[in-house]
């Protein structure tokens, strides 16, 4: 309809316009990619003569050289320019952020964004794949205000936590909703979806915003539209992408000491002596001589190395590269459009023998029949394939147990090399880390198919009948398989052996979800005066449903024959079945009042099955306002730089029912359960031990009430663009299951108790100050600032664990930021200082955990920037995370193998333990400044470093988890059609250059790995603690070339 | 055009609420039982308890001196400095609270259904054992107050005399369950439910009865019992077992076997440690000569390496692949089998109390008056072959050798007061050759209870001054303790405790300060 009016008033000023006396000026109108604009105006200044360009952006029409012309298409600015000569290329800028825009909003329903009284944020395509992540959360990272995006892996395909305004849940899901094509769908679809097939995404950054969407709301949500094909273009893209990965960060190490320690004895200096066995780095300093490794095998080799710093441990990983083939084609007409886009990409990781590939397809399109009827559909397949190793974690141990004067390169043909072979490896306690990554495989496959039909019945003018049908099913499944190895009775025996045999098992999994959602509603717009009422009602039915099989067998028959049916002895088996039902009834109505004021409410009354009957249905309502200043008073406008001012203010209340995760769906969890345990069946004799979890018998759902405010000004003709968003949620009733004290009998209650808030501050700003037709320079960024914290959970409870690494916690604690990291400190006097025995010079463990660090970053900058000359564009994106702290896991295994920077900083002599006191002899109680008393034992292996008085004190791990990292930069460069005009189907060829996460700057106590990283995973709400589980971060880089027809 | 929305909107609301119930009653659990009968946890909680058994077997066996570190190992931090945090050894109270809630839940159903009576009464029974272990190890314990769930969250402690006193009434009130059992209408019986004693009702009563001859001998007049009289069914005379039919699978192997020997794919059990030489001089001359038990235990025997708790270097032996307390010579981890000493096999039976255990108890009780009649000597003797017979005993039950002939020359060539109680010059002497025994016998079957014992009597006897070779103490080389010793006295109540029930978990309670009630 829209596009109707602008045609319709050209078509007016036609048949008014005299024709001039000029020649034929001609050209044509493209946006910022080069593809075409159909149906653009081109108005002769100041008069009525005009025309309109045609589907492929094409006109011509009569006008003298140096003619102003106006040129303006909707969601475009309107550009100004002279006429000259017939091959005029006028290229349109898109209306971003600006008030008209259409965006689509929760429940698939499209408003302009000037309606909407809640913060959002649109992406476009190309800022989503300007860095060619090959997933959609790493292309959104640092580009939107309050949306935290954090990798919480490494690997070949890296896994994302997204939230929104921090964390509500305790132990909930606090992941923002992710929406595809009106479609809820698991957040790994994130990871696996194609960046290419996005027409739009847009961030509903809070609840209010996303409340149409129910209980699943509170989080906020991405919601997500796919290409469908545009009317009058038909464009065919083939693109390919290579990216490399290397290693961006490897723990800081030392590189002065070799194998060996105090242990061992000491020489006439008292330097510990080297051990030709040992994996701990604590002998003497390189001497660039020769030495034996390990004890001479059973044929009398022997293995050896330079006594020397050689950089084994970097040269450990491998170069990944990520091929990645795209095609996709568009075309439409006036009755419909088709969009199909195909995606096969193969990933050599940056670990050895790390193999991931990923095909993905998809259909799109639209369909008129006859005025009344619409009909839209999308469908697509995505699966992908893992060959890694399982054992990512103690490989990663293994190579730190490698001293640095080894080149652990020559180590990788295990199978053939004697030195290599776990029998001859010279270290006869940690394995050499190629064969632990060789002989403990995961193969996993996962399908994704989702779709969506939707039809619309648009009886009289004004109501729209809606109905849509989607679906979102996974399978996967998996095989785990373990390498049998016997070693020879000379490696068990020989020099302080601890070399047991491997024995060969596997386990094989499969498993599906499937979501079922139908949606029906009506919408009925009417304009009373000067009022615009825009009316919703729709009802919602959503079914869950997942399954998973699983059997193992911890001991084969034949070795390596990887299959159950080869195993020995009963398998291992197990079944899971979970299905939860949903049903919402919801009410939307907007109420425009001359264009300007817009009152927004809702209302959603969700059913679910998977609470007790009394406690099944809950209503919550959600309100905003918005208020275009700059409309309402046009005084603003005229006397004022301002350009656009918008107020806008919500309240909402939204309910989740926190009982599960996303394959339980918190199904079965009001009665507790009796499970075999203690290997039971033991033949026909079965054996049952009560669960261990109780549960509070009137659980209901958590809810999260809270308000928004904010503005967007935007200033010299939309040169410059902000806005700005308060906020502040509590939310009630916490679902949480408690640990409780064994004594009770059971180790857990579920039950309701506590509250979280969390409050902060969402701006955004860009300017643009220097703009040409050639060079136009835009920088500008988001900056967030999250005050996230637990409140209160209840009186018995004044904390709740939720999750560990190492000896750190992180914890929800009552009147602190959440979460917090707890562990282990020092005891310290009342300043802080470490407190030493005067005479060992040694520390002493605090006998309990304190609070160590908050684990939610309170600052966030992203800070973006887009250079356009000519036919090249250059964009770049920081991002900082501050004011909050990181357990480092791997801190203790670099301490433990010696082969870590910490340890070498007092280079391995005795040293005063830093910031220390000691008690003062002369007045008991009181302490002084440790000057001169040294920690007795400066080396490691039997000193300072490997002992639990270092390694055990949590605090020694704790860093700033502060960093700035260069997300995203490309280069891109367009050919200039006029050479591409030559060739007569090559609409466009765009060459370009990217790289991701190319730098980081790290805390300078950081010397560990990402900060990001999280020990518990994506789900885990328990951030700020990471592992030596994750491998070390990486870097891409590569460069893409697309061509359109 | 507003009413026809209303109209759909409306018709929405009524066609959810009418199917609402039916569409919503999904709810039911496909994956787990919701509820489960005293058959059904019965083999389970006596299963469980000989998983709890092995857990104490290894705390007692580590703390009371028959284990050291082994070579090849390192890092072995507060197992050989006894500087015990609130980390340490955490399994021990939550694997028994756990069990007893099982049998609290068959007490419950019974309390319903009287016809499982008699599975109250062995639950009953059972629940003394745990709390008696837990007692042991921690002193004051929640007890009233624990496994009523949700009810009591947060459960207050109860003194360890209290609790003790309570234990022994709780035995007697089994027994006196046991026997009025016939006259329950449709009782239903244990039978292969009980994994124990198949059923047999006399064997629970004399274990009720030794289980309270342990307790009284604990507390050795500290604590006040109601009744110190027994029942007529005696004292266990042959060794109680827990079996459900433990065997060579994934999860069914008895669980000592497991944890030093073999898994059942044949990968090796712990190799970090390895006979202490304190134990192996009660065997190989040192003290006393023992080649039978030596050799029925220890690998290699005489020939067995050993180390001092403490010791870290390179001249430390490493453990071979399934232990040295698997003395077969011909040794597999998916072959080897069924053989003598402590672990056996993947089949054994978990020891609860073994005849042995019983028959020094009651040589003690004689000795001390507790009992009123007897001859301790001839109880004594009976120990010791007990103690050889339950070592030469296979898991199928099958004995090898002749442990009588071998137990009387044992007595007869050591000829000393700890090995022939009539050599005794006096009752400390008799009390120190009892305990002595016992230790040897509990050696590995259950090591914990030969720990509480060091605790409460100071035998076997350990030379403390400084310099002493680990031949004359098990005490750690490098040892924290500020006890005479070396020892620590107790472990800690578990961070969980403190996380969840700090206001009532005791306060100050020192790794080698605090003691448990009966201990000296």
């Amino acid at each position: 309809m829209r596009k109707l009016l602008p045609l319709l008033a050209v078509l007016v000023c036609i048949a008014f316009s005299a024709s001039a006396q000029a020649q034929t000026i001609s050209g044509r109108v493209v946006d910022k990619t080069g593809a075409p604009i159909p149906n653009a105006s081109i108005v002769i200044k100041g008069t009525k003569s005009a025309t309109v360009a045609d589907a492929d952006g094409n006109f011509s029409m009569k006008a003298g050289a140096g003619t102003s012309l106006t040129v303006s298409a909707v969601s475009y600015k309107p550009f100004n320019i002279k006429a000259q000569g017939t091959s005029m290329n006028i290229t349109l800028e898109s209306v971003d952020n600006l008030m008209n825009e259409v965006i689509v909003t929760a429940g698939g329903i499209k408003s302009k964004r000037k309606e909407i009284g809640t913060a959002n944020t649109l992406i476009k395509p190309e800022q989503l794949i300007a860095g060619k992540s090959n997933s959609i959360a790493g292309g959104l990272q640092g580009k939107v205000a309050g949306l935290q995006i954090s990798g919480t892996s490494g690997g070949v395909n890296p896994s994302f936590r997204l939230t929104l305004r921090g964390q509500r849940s305790l132990t909930g899901n606090n992941q923002a909703l992710v929406v595809l094509d009106n479609v809820i769908v698991p957040n790994d679809i994130l990871a696996n979806l194609n960046p290419e097939d996005v027409e739009e995404l847009v961030v509903l950054n809070g609840a209010g915003a996303a409340a149409l969407y129910g209980s699943q709301a509170s989080n906020g949500a991405v919601v997500i539209t796919t290409k469908k094909g545009k009317k009058g273009i038909t464009e065919v893209t083939f693109s390919n992408t290579t990216m490399f990965q290397t290693l961006s960060y490897f723990p800081k190490l030392q590189k002065k000491f070799g194998p060996g320690g105090s242990a061992y004895g000491t020489d006439v200096n008292g330097r510990p002596l080297f051990s030709y066995l040992e994996n701990q780095s604590y002998g003497p300093e390189f001497d660039g001589i020769k030495k034996p490794l390990g004890p001479a095998l059973e044929d009398g080799s022997q293995d050896s190395a330079i006594y020397a710093y050689n950089p084994g441990h970097l040269k450990f990983w491998v170069t990944g590269v990520t091929n990645q083939s795209d095609f996709s084609l568009q075309n439409g007409d006036e009755k419909s459009t088709f969009f199909m886009s195909g995606q096969y990409a193969t990933t050599k990781g940056t670990t050895p023998g790390d193999k991931f590939n990923k095909t993905s397809v998809r259909v799109n399109g639209t369909r008129r029949l006859g005025n009344a009827i619409a009909a839209t559909y999308s469908a697509a397949y995505i699966q992908n394939r893992y060959d890694i190793t399982s054992r990512t974690g103690d490989m990663y141990v293994n190579l730190l147990n490698m001293p640095s004067n080894v080149d652990i390169t020559k180590y990788k043909d295990w199978r053939n090399n004697k030195f290599a072979n776990p029998n001859g490896f010279y270290n006869p306690w940690y394995q050499n880390p190629y064969f632990t990554a060789d002989n403990n495989r995961l193969k996993n496959r996962n399908d994704y198919f989702t779709a969506n039909v939707e039809v619309k019945f648009t009886p009289v003018t004004g109501l729209d009948l809606i109905a849509r049908q989607g679906v979102v099913t996974k399978n996967y499944s998996g095989k785990n398989t373990v390498g049998a190895f016997n070693y020879t009775d000379f490696a068990k025996h020989t020099d302080g052996s601890s070399k047991t045999d491997i024995p060969a098992s596997v386990a094989d999994y499969s498993a599906y979800t499937t979501e079922l959602l139908s949606d029906a509603f009506g919408q009925y717009n009417i304009k009373k005066g000067v009022f615009d009422f825009k009316i919703i009602a729709g009802a919602q039915w959503r079914q869950d449903q997942s399954k998973t099989v699983s059997v193992a067998a911890n001991a084969l028959a034949v070795p390596n024959l990887f299959n159950v049916n080869n195993g020995v002895g009963t398998p291992g088996v197990g079944e899971a079945n979970y299905k939860a039902r949903q049903i919402g009834a919801y009410g939307d109505i907007r109420i425009g009042f001359k264009d300007y004021l817009f009152l927004h409410a809702t209302g959603r009354n969700d059913w679910v099955s998977i609470l007790a009957p009394q406690n099944r249905s809950f209503f919550y309502p959600s309100a905003d306002i918005s208020f275009i200043a700059s409309d309402a008073i046009p005084e603003i406008m005229e006397k004022t730089p301002v350009t656009y001012l918008k107020f806008r203010a919500g309240l909402s209340k939204v309910g989740q029912v926190n009982l599960g995760n996303s394959f339980t769906f918190g199904a079965y969890s009001l009665l507790p359960t009796f499970n075999q345990a203690s290997g039971f069946p033991y033949g026909a004799m079965a054996g049952y031990t009560v669960g261990n979890t109780l549960v509070s018998n009137n659980l209901k759902p958590e809810i999260t009430k809270g308000y928004e405010i904010g503005f967007d000004l935007n200033m010299f003709n939309d040169r410059f663009q902000s806005t700005v968003t308060w906020y502040d949620t509590k939310t009630d009733d916490q679902t949480v299951t408690t640990n409780i004290s064994n004594a009770t009998g059971f180790t857990n209650l579920l039950t309701n108790t506590g509250q979280t808030q969390s409050r902060g501050l969402e701006v955004t700003a860009h300017v643009t100050p220097y703009k040409t037709k050639n060079f136009e320079v835009t920088v500008g960024g988001n900056y967030t600032y999250l005050d996230n914290k637990v409140n209160f959970i209840s009186a018995d409870l004044p904390k709740l664990s939720l999750s560990s690494s190492g000896s750190a916690n992180s914890y929800a604690i009552a009147g602190q930021p959440f979460p917090v990291i707890m562990g282990f400190d020092y005891n310290r006097d009342p300043q802080g200082h470490v407190i030493v025995d005067g005479i060992t010079g040694l520390p002493t463990k605090a006998d309990t955990i304190s609070i160590l660090g908050n684990g939610q970053p309170k600052n966030r900058l992203g800070l973006d920037g887009t250079i356009r000359f000519k036919n090249f564009r250059f964009t770049f994106l920081f991002e900082y995370r501050g004011g909050y702290q990181v357990f480092n896991g791997i801190g203790t295994e670099l301490d433990w193998s010696g082969t870590g920077y910490r340890t070498g900083l007092y280079n391995r002599e005795r040293f005063v333990f830093p910031n220390s006191v000691i008690a003062d002899p002369s007045s008991p109680g009181k302490f002084m400044p440790n000057t001169n008393v040294t920690v007795k034992n400066g080396n490691g292996n039997n000193g300072f470093w490997t002992d639990g008085i270092n390694r055990d004190v949590t605090s020694n791990y704790i860093t700033s988890g502060k960093f700035w990292k260069l997300r995203e930069v490309a280069l891109a460069y367009d050919l200039p059609t006029s050479l591409l005009n030559k060739t007569k189907y090559i609409k466009g060829v765009t060459i370009s250059a990217q790289g991701r996460n190319l730098l980081m700057w790290l805390s300078k106590d950081n010397y560990y790995t990402d900060p990001e990283f999280s020990a518990g995973g994506t789900d885990n709400n328990g951030i700020g603690l990471n592992s030596i589980d994750q491998a070390p971060p990486s870097r891409y880089y590569g460069g893409t070339i697309t061509v359109k027809f | 055009m507003k009413k026809i929305h209303t109209i759909i909107f409306t018709g929405l609301i009524i066609l959810g609420a009418t199917s609402c119930k039916k569409y919503f009653d999904i709810n039911t659990n496909p994956n787990d039982a919701t509820s489960a009968s005293p058959e059904n946890i019965l083999p389970q909680a006596l299963t469980a308890t000989g998983g709890s058994l092995n857990a104490f077997n290894t705390y007692g066996a580590q703390l009371g001196g028959y284990m050291a570190n082994a070579g090849g190992y390192g890092a072995f931090g507060v197992a050989i400095t006894y500087n015990f945090t609130t980390t340490n050894w955490t399994n021990l109270w939550s694997n028994v609270y756990d069990n007893l809630e099982d049998y609290q839940a068959i007490m419950d159903k019974a309390a319903i259904d009287p016809t499982y009576t008699y599975y109250s009464a062995v639950a009953r029974i059972m629940k003394a054992l745990d709390y008696q272990m837990l007692v042991d190890a921690y002193n004051d314990v929640p007890y009233t107050d624990a496994l009523h769930g949700i009810s009591k969250l947060s459960p207050e402690y109860m003194d360890a005399k209290a609790i003790y006193k309570d234990l022994a009434s709780q035995l007697d009130t089994a027994i006196s369950v046991i026997n009025s059992g016939s006259s329950v209408l449709g009782i239903k019986a244990l039978g292969g439910y009980d994994v124990l004693f198949k059923g047999n009702l006399s064997l629970w009563k004399q274990l009720a009865n030794t289980i309270k001859l342990r307790l009284i001998l604990h507390s050795s007049g500290k604590v006040t019992f109601a009744n110190t009289t027994f029942s007529s069914d005696g004292f266990l005379t042959s060794d109680a077992l827990i079996n459900p039919g433990y065997l060579r699978d994934n999860n069914r192997q008895n669980p000592k076997w497991t944890t030093w020997a073999f898994s059942n794919t044949g990968a090796a059990g712990n190799k970090a440690w390895m006979p202490s030489t304190f134990i192996l001089s009660f065997y190989d001359g040192t003290k006393l000569q023992d080649p039978y038990r030596g050799k029925a235990s220890y690998y290699q025997f005489p020939q067995t390496p050993g180390n001092r708790l403490g010791v870290e270097n390179s001249s430390v032996a490493p453990s071979p692949e399934g232990s040295l307390w698997y003395p077969a010579t011909v040794r597999g981890g998916t072959t080897g089998n069924d053989t003598t000493g402590a672990l056996k096999g993947p089949g054994a039976g978990m020891p609860v109390i073994t005849a042995a255990e019983s028959y020094f108890m009651q040589a003690e009780a004689v000795v001390r008056g507790i009992l009123p009649a007897g001859d301790a000597a001839a109880l004594f003797k009976n120990g010791i072959t007990a103690s050889f017979t339950y070592l030469y005993t296979k898991p199928d039950g099958k004995i090898a050798g002749s442990p009588a002939a071998d137990a009387a020359t044992y007595i007869s060539t050591n000829a000393s007061f700890l090995t022939d109680l009539s050599l005794a010059a006096d009752t400390k002497q008799k009390i120190e050759a009892i305990i002595t025994q016992k230790y040897i016998a509990l050696n590995m079957v259950n090591s914990d209870e030969a720990w509480n014992e060091y605790r409460r009597t100071h035998y076997p006897t350990l030379v403390n001054t400084a310099g002493a070779s680990g031949k004359e103490t098990f005490a750690s080389s490098v040892s924290e303790s500020s006890r005479p010793d070396h020892l620590p006295t107790r472990i800690l109540y578990p961070s969980s405790e403190g996380a969840y029930n700090s206001s009532n978990v005791p306060k100050n309670v020192g790794v080698f300060t605090s003691l448990i009630f009966w201990a000296l």
